[in-house]
């Protein structure tokens, strides 16, 4: 305890030195604005930036890097928030009930929650970084693909919680989801499916493009289709501040989305993007009254985005323990240290410990850096909203190409976008939720390829699912949840049983 | 005031044909290397390497474009497509002649082919090493192999992905050895790493560049490499070669264009190329991403790759289809 202390003030000697302060605020900064465009996530965000960094000393390179990490994660919610556009992956669950938060002119309060939130998530994150990450990146590596499957399982039974409307339709947007997501190169095969012959389609449909689509496109087209002129939000200076109501709601999911999102963040592959999902539909699960969730509940907002925080930090565990990359994100950051001659790996804690105390630090300062930036941003953002929205939407639209274009420098992926737009569009007239399409999409590439890696690792048998400790366990909860969730069409047999199949819009 | 705009003038107008001159030359604007891969990569890292040596030797600006997808075939697509004038070139790593190899497999329209492009120069070669967890109970490549015997089809070796960069060496060890296992491919080099130091496969044919942190740690072993001499920062690690294994091969990259290049641009090309692997900013770059720098002039590249593709496509055949 002591040794890390010495340490951790070894840390701040060097992340509070004026030079590197600067960049930890450059850093803060231009994440929180990627965050915002449209389409542009942390990866973008951190790619574009990594040519850059090579001029500069590892350290400030991984403390401006990872300052546009988080900066990203949490200027995604921004613009979830006021014009449920999600910046990536993680935010789409902020869309939800952040967006029908800013209808009830709440957009002040579920901002200020977002980054009170993440700062929270973001701390609890950077403690179990500097405490635990030897010990936790150990446990990490014992999730091979058998327990990958299994956590996806669970993050797929809690599709069945997601949407406030029919059952049926909720599955139905699921179903397309899972279908989007099979589409490319199958890794375990090397066939190519349904990519007629594009060969960026090998890939796979991106989340991104997708998620801007679905949420944003398909909203400013049904603005556009409105009879009568939306009216211009005013929001007065005491609506910013959330009210009493709004802290004691968000103090439970703010305290298990961080812990949630930090465990699922430390998990190899792209598990993080689960937290957000897995969060929401936990804080669905636990709520009083779960159909004020998609109505504008601002637990909603502070699980899902405390825990995509989270997971940020967690992601780091893995990285900086033992130098393997668990994400897009972190491979790049690996290759930000490397070409500094720096290579990342089981020892860089105790060789290089300028640099992992300065990050950890540093990411101490980062985080009070995006609050004290962001919570008086909150009123200057929430005012974007009085711009009339034949001037917004158009500028909204046009971000929207741009950031999706930027990305990889793709007009396949624009047009994926657009197309999505329409089909968000059509969905939303016929009231299909849309928040299973992008989990389906997100989770189907990952679980078919965790089930037939653990299927390939004991060669078709699926005993090796009962075989492995941390699976089973992860297996029976699901099932467990699973039970519940049916429970309700099994037992109120007395009353009509086709409501609670979910013929009449009856949820579990 | 006025003369000064006379002057201005008379300059712009003696400058004017220089301008025009210098137009013909290659080259005379931005030269656009493009990166098959993420950013962060092997290909990407090369690349961020050589662009600013290029940009010194050729005064005009050279940017690294990075157009990842497909394992490195939508980058393959634009560049094969793209108009042969010496200004959108890509760095491309061994894969880009499994590629068309798998897609002939499969019997789909190939996104390019090998013959769409010209080598200008091959930059690095490193042979990747056979990494072994440390939890199995073999010292060296001779009691892997005779342990692999005596449970065949039941050991995993993982691999970054289907045909890929590491599963065609691996491929080839087994053949070789007549050694069956179960192969557990992954989505890239990271994830294959991870699967071995999580001891969820026992071993894979790993960069050396990667294997390098956890061998010095002992999360892993190596037991063989795929070089034909021994490798300067583990002189400790045998080859294939000299172990009994006749087999070779190389995690190489190199820089191509578009076959159509006229020849003088593809001669300055080659030439700058030439200097700039020469160049100390170079060497001193690629000594810190730990890629040691294996240059092959073109006329050699193409020998070399020529020969380099064959051997692949013949190992790809072998493997054959993997799903019935």
């Amino acid at each position: 305890m002591v040794e890390t202390f010495q340490n951790l003030l070894l840390g701040f000697s060097i992340a509070l030195s004026p030079s590197i302060l600067v960049y930890a605020f450059a850093g803060c900064i231009i994440g929180t604005l990627v965050g915002m465009m449209p389409g542009l996530g942390p990866l973008a965000g951190i790619s574009l930036l990594l040519p850059a960094t090579f001029g500069l000393n590892p350290i400030i390179a991984i403390v401006l890097l990872s300052g546009v990490y988080y900066g990203a994660m949490y200027g995604g919610s921004t613009t979830s928030i006021l014009v449920r556009i999600p910046g990536e992956a993680a935010s789409v669950m902020t869309c939800i009930d952040g967006y029908e938060m800013t209808k009830n002119g709440r957009a002040g309060p579920a901002l200020a929650i977002a980054a009170i939130g993440s700062f929270i998530a973001g701390t609890v994150g950077v403690i179990g970084l500097m405490l635990l990450a030897p010990t936790l990146a150990e446990f990490a590596l014992r999730f091979g693909p058998p327990e990958y499957t299994a956590l996806l399982m669970m993050g797929l039974f809690i599709l069945a919680y997601m949407s406030s409307g029919s059952t049926i339709k909720t599955l139905a947007s699921a179903g397309l989801g899972l279908l989007l997501g099979m589409i490319g190169i199958d890794v375990m095969s090397g066939y190519t499916r349904f990519s007629f012959d594009v060969v960026e389609l090998g890939d796979g449909v991106g989340i991104v493009p997708v998620a801007v689509g679905l949420f944003g496109i398909s909203e400013i087209l049904l603005t556009a289709g409105q009879a009568a002129a939306v009216k211009v939000q005013r929001p007065r200076l005491r609506d910013l501040i959330p009210s009493r109501e709004e802290f004691r709601l968000s103090v439970g999911p703010i305290a298990r989305g961080s812990l949630l999102g930090f465990m699922i963040g430390i998990i190899p592959g792209s598990a993080h993007i689960i937290s957000s999902f897995v969060s929401y539909g936990m804080e669905r699960r636990l709520a009083k009254d779960p159909e004020r969730f998609g109505k504008g509940a601002i637990e909603g907002v502070a699980g899902p985005e405390s825990a995509n925080n989270a997971a940020a930090s967690g992601a780091f565990v893995p990285m900086m323990a033992l130098g393997i990359p668990t994400s897009p994100v972190t491979a790049v950051m690996i290759a930000a240290i490397m070409v500094h001659g720096i290579s990342p790996g089981p020892l860089l804690i105790s060789q290089q410990p300028e640099l992992f105390w300065g990050f950890v630090a540093s990411m101490y300062v980062g985080n009070v850096v995006l609050l004290i930036l962001n919570l008086p941003m909150v009123g200057l953002f929430v005012n974007l909203l009085r711009i009339p929205y034949s001037y917004l939407y158009p500028c909204i639209l046009a971000f929207c190409i741009l950031g999706t274009y930027s990305v990889a420098n793709s007009m396949l992926d624009v047009w994926m976008m657009l197309i999505m737009g329409g089909i968000g569009y059509i969905l939303r007239k016929f009231h299909y939720d849309l928040a299973p399409i992008a989990l389906g999409l997100v989770l189907a590439p990952m679980l078919e390829l965790s089930l037939r890696q653990s299927l390939a690792m004991s060669a078709g048998d699926y005993g090796i699912f009962l075989e492995r400790p941390i699976a089973t366990t992860m297996f029976a909860l699901g099932l467990l949840l699973f039970l519940l969730a049916i429970k309700p069409l099994i037992f109120k047999r007395g009353k009509d049983w086709r409501k609670d199949v979910g013929l009449e819009g009856e949820q579990g | 005031m006025n003369h000064l705009l006379a002057h201005s003038l008379l300059g712009l107008c003696l400058c004017a044909p220089l301008a025009a001159q210098a137009q013909d030359k290659y080259p005379s604007r931005t030269i656009s290397i493009v990166s098959p891969f993420p950013p962060g990569g092997t290909s990407d890292l090369t690349a961020r390497q050589l662009a600013p040596v290029l940009e010194r030797i050729f005064k005009q600006p050279v940017t690294v474009q990075n157009r990842p997808g497909a394992a490195g075939a939508t980058g393959a697509q634009v560049v094969a497509n793209a108009t042969p004038d010496g200004y959108t070139l890509i760095l491309h790593l061994v894969s880009i002649s499994a590629l068309p190899e798998r897609d002939k497999l499969f019997g789909t329209k190939p996104a390019y082919t090998r013959d769409q492009f010209v080598g200008i120069a091959r930059l690095t070669a490193d042979p990747p090493m056979l990494v072994v967890h440390p939890s199995l109970p073999v010292k060296n490549l001779k009691e892997f192999v005779s342990l692999a015997k005596k449970k065949p089809g039941e050991m995993i070796f993982s691999s970054s992905g289907l045909y890929g960069a590491s599963h065609v060496p691996y491929e080839m060890f087994l053949q070789a050895a007549g050694l069956k296992m179960r192969h557990l491919p992954t989505t890239g080099g990271a994830p294959a790493m991870t699967a071995v130091l999580g001891g969820h496969a026992i071993s894979w044919a790993c960069p050396p560049n990667i294997a390098a942190p956890h061998l010095q740690s002992g999360k892993v072993r190596a037991y063989a490499q795929w070089g034909a001499k021994r490798l300067e920062a583990f002189p400790d690690v045998r080859t294939f070669k000299e172990q009994g294994y006749d087999i070779e091969y190389y995690l190489w990259g190199g820089l191509f264009a578009p076959k159509d290049i006229p020849p003088q641009v593809f001669n300055t090309l080659r030439e700058t190329v030439r200097k700039a692997v020469a160049d100390p900013d170079f060497i001193k770059g690629m000594e810190k991403i730990r890629t040691p720098i294996a240059y092959q002039d073109a006329d050699e590249f193409k020998a070399f790759w020529d020969k380099d593709a064959a051997k692949l496509a013949r190992v790809i055949q072998k493997i054959g289809k993997v799903a019935k």
